[in-house]
């Protein structure tokens, strides 16, 4: 697996409670291709509070990538649903997480404050 | 969009054609079945022996069903009807069409029947274009059923075509060669399915759990009448009040569509055929109006849009944290980020609607749990208000986007690109604070103190939402309002410029609670004014500005909706004879739609037209012009929940007569609301 993959992970476990909604509930798991193998990672999430395991277990939800795909993802330069739509991804399981993933990811790269944007877009004319 | 188009829908899947039931799709016509943002079948078309068909009668028992009475041949003063066709038709989760051919004469005959069927798997925003697809379409036949399909690298859509009587299916269509015995009939049944397609070849949707229901037509007969049953019952001397509330909870149910997230907490749809969709600021406004009669429509709402609320920055998004969303959609177009809607957060409306709505859900409700579900987003979206929505600094509501692609320059209700301008038509600077944005951010924050003391046990930050509210109303009263004209400023603009063209959202400022008593009175004149009011309603802008055009979607028609929440305003500060007179206009224009009003009409003298002129343009049915008469009938009877009562102030103009609105659901049970022009008093008797 790739490095940034791992930090992710890990990353995921010490601060993921700080992005989460306390009432947040689920399972999910990652099914991460590469050269033929795939990689499983299971992501408990019980009351905001986030656990990380390899186990190969059922899930709630269940995300399929490719491992490229899934560190653009991390990184912020792709979203989940469109992926989603475009079949860049797959899911099974309960669609709500989607959303949750989101809130797990790095923003996009570049993405500004509302107010910085303005002052700037002020400063062109 | 042409009005004369047959519309069946179940929430957001649709089909729209012809009144003989045909589809012939063209930039001008948008015909076609739609589903998932996407149209599934552009041609539909019957023939008999080579001969398109003609229409003798059309009906439409239900919202989801359409039947056509036939004949083969051009209409001309005689038909010959040897032979006729009904066509039935049904939308509930798939599209269904019966067709039964009927020989008159006494001898048998043969028919050759002929559907020709094809999809060009447009995306519902691009319908009135030509478009080359960026993708390959096929078609292939395979066991006795069509398969249309379009497929764009891993995206792929797929349209199955199924029949019950055998024919010969071609890439084009279906032929019957058929024998009918003298004054018999042969039916067959064909079924239409729209899929998008998981890799695997299945539907994606069959992989969500927990799993969608079956939608077939007797469980949506079954839906409805129970639908029906649960809500308030209403009597009225006036007739075309109980016709248009009759329509307005038929048209209601109509709209409730389940998303993929939530499959059994369904809510509003914004409105066919534009958007039918789940979007933030349509299905707030709408539960709010129609709280004292279906409630859980506001926590099925609130659930699905805390569930997509904002969490990142995203420049290509216009989200924020605690942002709540503009547009959800699920085609191609945002599959590819070819729009932003995945979702899309241009809005600057529905986040602190969002407040106000958990708030006004729990007062009628006392459902006190779901506050403190939902304890987490509120706070996110106050937070919101004061973070990004202050894009200036100075304490107001802003918007400027950041997606200047694909975005939206306004970001109020009023988006068109015009909607925002000075009295003599110059567009503002920007960014925008459109003025009903701060009084709903006042409103928000008043009603966020409440559930913070009350339910979230904080008194400290209630304390302090209430300084910040005090003080922001003291400030808008001051920047806001022009001298010369006595009234409040459209918007302020990047330039600290006030937008002065007398609008109407004004009115909103009323419901909000942020005019200045002593300012309230002119206000109300301004909006039962020549300028803003037309006879049947509140124009969004007042004749006479640069960009008035009475038939411009934000700047000029008359929108139901916002005459609703106008008339709700104007009882609020006790202006009852001038709320009065907005609901009867509003209903009496209602009269001229058979009781479903559109998202919006002319904005023309009454006295001109005689009868309000339908915006081309708009949806119909529309959830916000749906809800609007629910919200106008709350108001003529005053009704108001106070702690753990029902409060009835009934206030009616002359015309009404007599209203009773019986087993109005609330934390008092049910209860009845009864009011009569000629005691206009309070009568709530408790059951």
């Amino acid at each position: 697996m790739s490095e940034a993959t791992r930090k992710f992970f890990e990353a995921l476990e010490r601060h993921g409670h700080e992005r989460l909604l306390k009432k947040t509930n689920g399972t999910i798991r990652f099914d991460l291709e590469r050269d033929h193998e795939v990689d499983h990672w299971f992501v408990e999430i019980r009351g905001g509070v986030v656990r990380v395991s390899q186990q190969n277990r059922a899930a709630d939800t269940v995300i399929r990538s490719d491992d490229a795909f899934f560190d653009r993802m991390v990184r912020g330069e792709a979203k989940p649903h469109p992926a989603w739509l475009r079949n860049d991804i797959t899911f099974k399981g309960q669609i709500r997480l989607v959303s949750l993933l989101e809130r797990l990811f790095a923003p996009p790269p570049n993405a500004r404050h509302p107010r910085i944007a303005a002052r700037d877009r002020g400063r062109q004319g | 969009m042409k009005t004369d188009l047959v519309r069946i829908l179940d929430g957001n899947i649709f089909v729209l054609s012809d009144g003989s039931g045909d589809i012939e799709a063209t930039p001008n016509v948008p015909t076609g079945y739609f589903s998932f943002d996407t149209r599934f079948l552009s041609l539909w078309r019957l023939t008999i022996n080579g001969e398109r068909v003609s229409t003798l009668a059309m009906d439409d028992p239900s919202y989801f069903e359409a039947r056509f009475f036939l004949v083969p041949g051009a209409p001309t003063h005689y038909v010959d009807a040897k032979v006729s066709v009904i066509r039935e038709r049904a939308v509930a989760g798939s599209f269904e069409e019966r067709l039964t051919v009927l020989n008159h004469s006494g001898g048998p005959a043969e028919f050759t029947v002929r559907v020709d069927a094809g999809s060009d798997f447009s995306s519902v925003f691009m319908v009135r274009q030509e478009r080359t697809p960026a993708g390959r379409l096929y078609q292939r036949v395979e066991n006795g059923r069509l398969h249309l399909g379009y497929v764009r690298e891993k995206f792929r859509l797929e349209t199955v075509i199924s029949t019950t009587e055998p024919a010969q299916v071609d890439e084009q269509g279906l032929t019957y060669h058929i024998r009918i015995e003298p004054h018999g009939q042969w039916t067959t049944m064909l079924h239409v399915r729209g899929l998008v397609l998981h890799p695997d070849g299945q539907d994606m949707r069959k992989h969500l759990t927990p799993p969608r229901q079956q939608r077939d037509t007797a469980r949506l007969q079954h839906d409805l009448r129970q639908w029906l049953d649960k809500a308030p019952q209403l009597h009225c001397d006036w007739k075309p009040l109980e016709r248009t509330y009759q329509r307005s909870l038929v048209d209601l149910a109509a709209l409730r569509f389940s998303p993929l997230a939530l499959p059994t907490e369904p809510l509003p749809a914004a409105g066919l055929p534009w958007n039918a969709t789940l979007t933030g600021r349509d299905p707030i406004l709408t539960s709010l109006q129609v709280l004292p009669f279906t409630p859980d429509m506001a926590v099925n709402t609130l659930r699905m849009l805390g569930i997509d609320q904002g969490s990142v920055l995203d420049d290509f998004r216009d989200e924020e944290p605690g942002k709540i969303l503009r547009e959800f959609r699920y085609g191609e177009l945002t599959a590819f980020e070819e729009n932003p809607t995945s979702p899309y957060f241009g809005a600057a409306d529905s986040t602190p609607l969002y407040v106000i709505l958990l708030d006004e859900y729990e007062r009628w409700t006392g459902d006190a749990a779901v506050v403190r579900e939902f304890e987490d987003e509120a706070r996110a979206a106050l937070h919101w208000i004061d973070e990004y929505g202050d894009i200036m600094g100075d304490g107001y509501v802003w918007y400027q986007r950041r997606n200047e692609r694909t975005g939206l320059e306004n970001q109020c209700w009023k988006e068109s690109p015009t909607a925002i301008s000075f009295r003599d038509g110059r567009l503002p600077s920007l960014p925008r604070a459109t003025c009903e944005l701060q009084g709903y951010a006042y409103d928000a924050k008043i009603r966020g103190a409440r559930l913070a003391r009350e339910f979230w046990h904080d008194p400290a930050y209630a304390d302090r939402l209430e300084r910040e509210a005090a003080d922001l109303k003291e400030r808008f009263n001051r920047d806001f309002w022009i001298s010369d004209g006595e009234y409040y400023a459209l918007a302020l603009d990047g330039d600290g410029r006030q937008v002065d063209a007398l609008s109407s959202n004004i009115g909103h400022l009323l419901w909000s609670g942020i005019v200045d008593e002593s300012r309230a009175p002119k206000i109300a004149e301004h909006l039962l004014g020549p300028r803003l009011f037309s006879g049947w309603g509140v124009r969004t802008l007042a004749q006479g500005e640069g960009q008035y055009n009475p038939l411009g979607y934000h700047v000029g028609t008359v929108w139901p909706f916002d005459n609703a929440f106008i008339a709700w305003g104007l009882r609020r500060y006790g202006f009852h004879q001038e709320a009065g007179q907005i609901a009867e206009g509003i209903i009496d224009a209602s009269r001229h739609f058979q009781g479903r009003l559109p998202e919006a009409f002319g904005g023309y003298d009454r006295e001109l037209t005689r009868h309000p002129v339908q915006e081309p343009a708009a949806n119909s049915p529309q959830a916000l012009a749906t809800a609007a008469p629910l919200l106008l009938i709350r108001t003529l009877l005053g009704l108001e929940p106070y702690g753990d009562d029902l409060v009835v102030t009934p206030a009616l103009p002359e015309r009404f007569g007599r209203i009773e609105l019986l087993d109005i659901p609330g934390r008092w049970g049910r209860v009845d609301a009864i009011g009569s022009v000629t005691s206009q008093e309070a009568n709530a008797a408790d059951r």
